[in-house]
């Protein structure tokens, strides 16, 4: 019955949650677009000032920032194609019946489970440590130079940590894609002729095109946002060589101390992270109707 | 040319022998029909015949040319699925288009094709649509077209007919037909509707358990059933089967009498018995008559015009030269 007074009465009961979300959600963002306007360090606390739009254009005109805005593009697109190209190969792999399957993909599944943290270092200090690392050690077997690899090919090594961890989650999402293929179909294919390869793009790519759409929607919004691998391993350096957009946030507010260029490249983080969105729907969205 | 001939072939699933050692010859041009209930192997013996599935021994032969280990593209035969496995990201030109592609036929030929497949198919306004626009019997005719352009040594229908509505499958089932004239290729359907069956057939392979029970033409199937399996199967609504006394009297365990031989009266008769549920399908009435004391239920054909009613007695007698003996094996005595 829904009457003029139950609609109301509904209203009434869900406000308190819709209220403490958009509190959460709002209080924050309005918080840092306020900081982001004022000179605020707080190595002089109590002589905070209105500053207008000079925090963003000192965050906008460090040389720090077009770097991490490569970075952070390198680093999501990066991962993305090793994930995704990696993904598919891994569910196919696994969508073969073989004798231990079960362990098999529950041991696949495991890097998801390793918090971002713990997998970095595990990485940094086991295998890409250029004098005890596990690499290292194999160079040495087969006489070749070691590669130091976070002084070398920093964010490439930070692309490799983070691929590892999400690799599980697109195998996992496209596994499950894969296996939701009618049978019939592959069938029906084989008899028109289509050789593996070709049923593998005809058939199988296309079938899974919504899940990778899905995979790279859901990774790209986490993968904006990596900081704990940054952070336990390369530092954001050498120089700014792995600094992402994030980082130079946490480092702007928290190692200068510098709340309101901090806040002021916060947000501009929330822009560019709303147009990558943007263009991501645009150029994707239309796989995920239909 | 479509001349199949099975020659001792067999199936087993690990330990398990779906097909025992089976022969069976089909003729170029032939419209056969495997029918059974379900699980009796008649799938995978198209399977088998497609290549979907390994034989475990025997040999598969297409045209006298050994086929057995032929990879099923290579083996000229097109396959209509029972859920039309039609390619949903494709439009309907490229789903009849695909094996075409395939082989690598050029262009022209590939339209020249897929026109007149359209055409015999009743398809040119959909070519551009997407498999998920279209209706069933639609996709069912995606299906056939995607089979007809490679022009194949033989058709192979795996229940193409069960995912639609009656009426729709009453047409199809027309259609089907109809193109098989058309074509005058072979083709190999398989159901578990003996109604389709009957009505489609040149000849009809009743299987059972992985075995042959009959082969045949309808008629044949319905006027000398080998066996009481196919003697209870084929014909619509099912033979009468009556065991033990009535029976000895013809010196059979089993006599058959299919209901348009049982003779109705009000006066007098063989048997006795009293009115169930009457059909009324309007040229006949299918009644029900129970208590007579020969089995459960015997159906009777009578007349549109019938009225009889429920609870009313009734006398049967049986059209003497048309009841089917069966002896204890539950074979037919002739």
């Amino acid at each position: 019955m829904a009457t003029q007074h139950s609609r109301a009465a509904a209203r009434l009961m869900i406000s308190p949650a819709v209220i403490l979300l958009l509190g959460w959600m709002l209080i924050p963002l309005g918080m840092t677009i306020y900081f982001s306007f004022l000179r605020y360090n707080l190595l002089m606390p109590g002589t905070e000032a209105w500053a207008g739009f000079e925090n963003y254009s000192y965050f906008l005109t460090d040389p720090a920032f077009f770097a991490a805005i490569w970075n952070t593009l390198f680093l999501v697109g990066g991962v993305l194609l090793i994930t995704v190209v990696g993904g598919i190969l891994l569910a196919l792999l696994l969508d073969q019946p073989f004798w231990g399957q079960g362990i098999v993909r529950l041991l696949v599944i495991a890097p998801f489970f390793v918090m971002p943290t713990v997998s970095a270092l595990v990485w940094k200090n086991m295998f890409m440590n250029p004098v005890n690392g596990l690499f290292a050690f194999l160079a040495d077997a087969i006489g070749m130079q070691p590669v130091d690899f976070f002084a070398e090919i920093p964010l490439l090594s930070i692309i490799l940590i983070v691929a590892w961890g999400w690799l599980p989650f697109a195998t996992l999402i496209l596994l499950t894609a894969m296996q939701s293929l009618d049978g019939e179909q592959l069938e029906a294919s084989e008899m028109d002729g289509a050789g593996a390869v070709s049923r593998f793009f005809h058939i199988v790519l296309p079938h899974l095109a919504r899940a990778i759409t899905v995979v790279i929607l859901i990774q790209t919004i986490f993968l904006l946002s990596i900081f704990a691998e940054i952070l336990v391993t390369t530092n954001g350096g050498p120089g700014t060589a792995t600094t992402n957009l994030t980082f130079l946030v946490y480092a702007e507010s928290l190692l200068r101390f510098d709340v309101g260029t901090g806040s002021a490249g916060g947000v501009v983080a929330v822009i560019l992270a709303n147009i990558v969105a943007i263009f991501l729907m645009r150029m994707i969205g239309k796989n995920l109707d239909a | 040319m479509g001349r199949i001939t099975l020659d001792k072939i067999t199936k087993s699933f690990g330990d398990v022998q779906v097909i025992p050692p089976l022969d069976l010859t089909i003729e170029d041009g032939e419209f056969v029909v495997f029918v059974g209930p379900s699980g009796c192997g008649k799938s995978t013996l198209l399977r088998l015949i497609a290549g979907l599935e390994d034989v475990s021994s025997g040999e598969i032969r297409i045209d006298g040319k050994n086929a057995t280990e032929t990879p099923p593209a290579k083996r000229g035969l097109a396959m209509v699925f029972q859920s039309y496995a039609l390619y949903p990201h494709m439009s309907v030109r490229k789903n009849i288009a695909f094996p075409l592609r395939m082989a690598g036929m050029d262009q022209k030929e590939q339209d020249r094709r897929i026109d007149n497949a359209a055409k015999v198919l009743n398809l040119s306004d959909y070519l551009d649509r997407r498999p998920g626009q279209l209706s069933g019997g639609q996709r069912q005719r995606v299906a056939i077209g995607r089979a007809i352009v490679r022009e194949p040594a033989a058709f192979l229908f795996d229940e193409p007919l069960s995912n639609l509505d009656a009426a729709l499958r009453v047409g199809m089932r027309l259609e089907i037909s109809e193109l098989h004239n058309r074509l005058e290729t072979t083709m190999i359907y398989v159901t578990h509707d003996q109604v389709e069956a009957m009505t489609m057939a040149d000849k009809i392979v009743v299987l059972r358990a992985g075995l042959i029970e009959q082969v045949g033409s309808p008629l044949d199937l319905y006027k000398h059933p080998r066996n009481l399996f196919v003697a209870g199967f084929i014909g619509s609504p099912t033979m009468n089967l009556i065991a033990g006394e009535p029976a000895r009297a013809y010196d059979a365990t089993t006599i058959g009498v299919r209901p348009e031989h049982m003779a109705l009266s009000t006066e007098s008769g063989k048997w006795t018995g009293k009115v169930g549920v009457a059909e009324h399908l309007g040229s006949d009435t299918f009644l029900h008559i129970h208590e007579t004391g020969l089995a459960e239920t015997i159906t009777v054909r009578a007349d549109g015009e019938v009225t009889l009613r429920h609870g009313d007695t009734v006398h049967l007698t049986p059209v003497e030269d048309k009841i089917h003996r069966f002896d204890g094996e539950g074979m037919r005595i002739s």
